[in-house]
């Protein structure tokens, strides 16, 4: 109930919250968050800063945030679209990428072991679309598919819908059972039978969730591995970025600077993800 | 009458006044927030069964029903335990041991919600998947999670309201009782219950609104499944599917999202007012049985 309280009191834009001069507070993406929040630490430690790093509503959480000027940095895994400008007209988001992520469309080991190691974009239009139910007519065992579907507004669920639809905005409304961040994503994947859902590929262990090779036209097939992701062979990748209103300054700076240091690209690189120098 | 100029009163006129004001605040603002879906929808708001945002479809029902079944099977759990155990702690325990129960279970009561939350995501969802197989349900978040982790979270306050309210039966009553011969589980069941019924409804009421308030603990393990409208209402089937609370729609990523289109931010808002609607009509009434009538 607090919590729901102050969401919507935020939202609502009804907290007059003074921002405290000196504390960088940052909010966003869960995707983008292990990097930052590392970051967070050794500048704690190392410059005394006082950073408060949170994960509400996923990238549009930190777009809205950034936007209504509750924190100083954005984390998204998406870009800021037109409507996101639409909303806040007084803010001018800069995104400064950090590195590249893929999403990975996950299966239980019950799944994997039963036989389904690769899914076309047709297969998967069709089990979001309710056509396919059972994992029988994808080859594999004889279990209803529990698909968890990511909240809209998550990063994750934009790439997956931009490459089953073309853009999200022409994706079907769907009522399945929602997950929100990546650890709630891997954990009930992996604790639930014929379980499948889109979950950011550094999340996905390979002991308790699977990722699934993609299977294109060709007949190819392409599993996340960063080598795909940085020559784009694998369809389902998104940049990663930090937000801010204009140019970052003061501490913001410092904090952006950081993470694209050399430094700041090992933690990126670190958590799974590809550093900006491996791009393209 | 003392008209003599009262620091002390004028603050507590004040800060009652505030406490009244806020109160009415929040259902007025909720409500002229809300405004737009009521014209938009009217009464669908309420009965519609479908929600879908961005068609502009608000129906409400689903996440109603979400609340009122996750509630009140929560209730339907929690009373006979947290009743039973102040039967025991009030009748039949000794009185310096009975505080020291009484103490443990009021921490239980200051335990965050979250991480009840935690340990359903950890261990609740996985056992009532396990305990479902039978009926082949799809995954362990289902409307039956979330009620039985909510009883988890109202037991303290039925079972500490109950002990209060079985130990306000007057002790004279008691005394006669036991004086013409009842043993002491007679005066439990035949004086001290009856007597108390009133509070006990009370403190069921008190815990069946905490438990339509609850967010976060029933977010996590509740699925979150919109438009999830039986097909028979008076079945066990939404009981064993995944679902959606008033609460839990509140607490998700579409607040951020409805934020910017004046209809759904109404919509949203609609939703808190229908929940605060639903809690404080139920906390009134329960306020409304707690009150003691002269014997």
């Amino acid at each position: 109930m607090n919590d729901f309280g102050f969401r919507l009191l935020i939202s609502a834009g009804l907290a007059v919250s003074v921002v405290h001069a000196d504390t960088l507070k940052i909010n966003g993406s869960t995707t983008v968050n292990l990097p930052v929040a590392e970051a967070a630490e050794l500048l704690r430690a190392e410059k005394k800063m006082d950073i408060q790093v949170d994960t509400q509503g996923g990238s549009s959480g930190g777009i809205s945030m950034l936007g209504e000027g509750l924190v100083q940095i954005g984390m998204a895994s998406k870009h800021v679209n037109d409507e996101d400008r639409l909303k806040f007209p007084k803010s001018t988001f800069k995104e400064i990428p950090i590195g590249e992520d893929a999403v990975a469309l996950i299966v239980s080991l019950d799944v994997w072991e039963g036989g389904v190691k690769s899914i076309t974009k047709a297969q998967v239009k069709d089990i979001y679309e309710g056509v396919t139910t059972n994992w029988k007519q994808l080859g594999g065992p004889d279990k209803r598919i529990a698909f968890f579907n990511k909240e809209p507004g998550r990063g994750t669920w934009e790439v997956f819908a931009n490459w089953v639809y073309g853009d999200h905005k022409k994706a079907p409304q769907v009522s399945f059972p929602e997950v929100g961040g990546n650890e709630e994503t891997r954990n009930k994947v992996a604790s639930t039978r014929g379980a499948l859902s889109q979950l950011s590929s550094s999340w996905a262990d390979g002991k308790t969730v699977f990722a699934l090779n993609i299977k294109v036209e060709s007949g190819e097939l392409i599993p996340p591995t960063n080598e795909n992701i940085a020559t784009k062979k694998y369809p389902l990748s998104r940049p990663l970025f930090l937000l801010t209103n204009g140019e970052p300054v003061n501490e913001a700076k410092t904090f952006v600077d950081f993470v694209l240091s050399d430094r700041g690209q090992a933690l990126v690189k670190k958590h799974g993800y590809l550093p900006l120098a491996e791009l393209k | 009458m003392n008209r003599r100029f009262s620091i002390t009163r004028l603050f507590s006129y004040g800060f009652s006044a505030l406490a009244v004001g806020t109160v009415m605040a929040m259902f007025v603002l909720l409500f002229i927030q809300s405004l737009r879906v009521w014209q938009y929808e009217g009464l669908g708001f309420l009965t519609g069964t479908r929600w879908f945002y961005r068609q502009q479809q608000f129906g409400a029902a689903p996440m109603i029903l979400g609340t009122l079944i996750t509630a009140f099977t929560a209730l339907l759990l929690a009373a006979p335990v947290g009743i039973g155990a102040a039967i025991f702690v009030s009748e039949f325990l000794h009185p310096r041991l009975r505080l020291t129960v009484k103490i443990v279970i009021e921490l239980l009561a200051g335990v965050p919600s979250v991480i009840y939350g935690l340990l359903g995501v950890l261990y609740l969802r996985n056992w009532i998947y396990e305990l479902l197989t039978p009926f082949d349900p799809l995954s362990g978040d289902t409307l039956l999670t979330g009620a039985v982790l909510l009883a988890v979270m109202i037991l303290p306050t039925v079972m500490t309201l109950s002990d209060d309210a079985l130990r306000s039966v007057p002790a004279i009553q008691r005394h006669a009782a036991r004086g013409l011969g009842l043993n002491s589980t007679e005066v439990a069941l035949h004086i001290a219950l009856p007597q108390s019924a009133r509070g006990l409804l009370a403190a069921l009421l008190l815990a069946l609104g905490r438990a339509m308030g609850e967010a976060i603990a029933v977010f996590l393990v509740v699925g979150r499944q919109d438009n999830q409208w039986p097909n028979r209402l008076l079945s066990f089937q939404p009981l064993i599917q995944s679902g959606q609370t008033l609460t839990t729609k509140l607490a998700s990523s579409e607040t951020n999202i409805a934020y910017g289109d004046p209809l759904h931010w109404a919509a949203i808002c609609g939703l808190a007012w229908v929940l605060m609607v639903m809690v404080a009509g139920i906390t009134l009434v329960s306020i409304f049985f707690s009150q003691r009538h002269v014997p």
